[in-house]
């Protein structure tokens, strides 16, 4: 029991002491590069470069944005907000989260386990092109789907269209 | 909003959204419909609507607001990362001790004998599911305290590490993936299953080269 508090303690106070002298002051370089034009610049950036890749929409590139710098807490509420502002439509909002859920926060969730050791390459260039990648390709199958559903669907009496057509 | 220190604060989200073509009032607006950061925004562009001022008067006045806006800036940096070690610590040190102890118990070796087949795909030792599961289930910084228990190569970290960053904290995400409109569970097995499927490609990637 003794062996295991010590092994406990030291181990504890290891694991904070490497993470409290990696995460603080990568804040904090941040915080000062944030708000700078070359910030802005790489903001904008990275808005095209969903925007082409992914298919976004470029009132969905924003809620990305958010969601790939801050989090699914912040990103969720934008998304929701700009589903109903833009009218962005299930596929935008799908893409999204697929993306999203995958990447997010990618300075905090990355950088506790750059502080471990692992390497920032495979963690977020790897780990983003993987995302990206999935994106694509349950974007893919859902347009495939959405295709033969329609197909099938019963034409309308009324208006001469098939259901779901627009 | 769950138990994740998602609080580096809205001046920055502000100025991502303003650079995506938003106006500052709808930035405003997207910041305050998060409770928690309606007050940091409110606090965030106040200063630095005073510091656009107090560039005009000339230059000395210039690299005055240029060092106040510095030292907020370094403050805010402080504040945000002392919260984030402040979360950290609260999941890591608990699970970090429940690791150890599971493994005096032999838990650990019980849970690895049953995960191996499914570990050894990725090259990590079977004792590796318990920072995945308690990931899944918890978050990144529980899933980092269990990892100190275990004893890993600087590849296995990163292996381990790409399957936890893309699936973690699968119920509170997932509640809000849901709120934000898409099937929470659905996504919970595609982050478990895609986090697997990225960790086992770069383990034969990082074998390769």
């Amino acid at each position: 029991m003794g062996d295991l508090l010590r092994e406990f303690l030291s181990g504890s106070v290891d694991l904070l002491l490497t993470v409290f002298v990696i995460v603080v002051p990568i804040m904090v370089v941040l915080e000062l590069f944030e708000g700078t034009r070359p910030y802005r610049r790489a903001v904008r950036w990275f808005s095209r470069l969903v925007g082409r890749w992914l298919g976004l929409r470029e009132e969905a590139a924003a809620p990305t944005l958010v969601g790939f710098l801050f989090g699914l807490a912040y990103a969720g509420g934008v998304i929701v907000r700009d589903t109903e502002r833009h009218d962005l439509g299930r596929r935008q909002v799908f893409l999204m989260s697929v993306f999203l859920s995958m990447v997010h926060a990618i300075f905090e969730d990355s950088l506790i386990f750059i502080a471990l050791g692992a390497s920032i390459f495979w963690i977020v260039v790897y780990r983003t092109l993987f995302a990206a990648l999935v994106t694509l390709t349950l974007g893919a199958v859902a347009t495939a789907l959405v295709r033969r559903h329609r197909e099938r669907a019963p034409i309308s009496p009324r208006s001469g269209r098939r259901r779901g057509e627009r | 909003m769950g138990p994740r220190a998602d609080s580096p604060a809205s001046p920055v989200l502000e100025a991502a959204v303003l650079a995506s073509g938003e106006t500052s009032a709808e930035a405003a607006a997207l910041a305050s419909a998060d409770p928690s950061a309606g007050a940091a925004a409110a606090e965030g562009t106040a200063p630095e609507a005073a510091a656009a001022e107090g560039t005009r008067p000339g230059p000395a006045a210039a690299s005055a607001g240029r060092w106040a806006e510095a030292r907020r800036d370094v403050v805010r940096g402080l504040k945000t990362g002392l919260a984030t070690f402040w979360q950290l610590a609260r999941f890591m040190v608990p699970a970090y001790f429940l690791a150890l102890v599971l493994e005096r118990v032999g838990a650990i070796e019980a849970l690895a004998g049953a995960a191996s087949p499914v570990m050894s795909l990725l090259g990590l030792p079977g004792e590796a599911a318990l920072p995945l599961v308690i990931g899944y289930i918890l978050n990144i910084y529980a899933a980092v305290g269990a990892m100190q228990a275990l004893s890993l190569s600087a590849s296995q970290v990163t292996v381990l590490a790409i399957a936890i960053l893309i699936g973690h904290n699968l119920l509170v995400e997932g509640a809000v993936l849901q709120r934000a409109g898409s099937n929470g569970f659905a996504f919970g097995v595609l982050r478990a299953v895609a986090g697997l499927a990225a960790a086992a490609l770069a383990n034969l990637l990082m074998g390769a080269f």
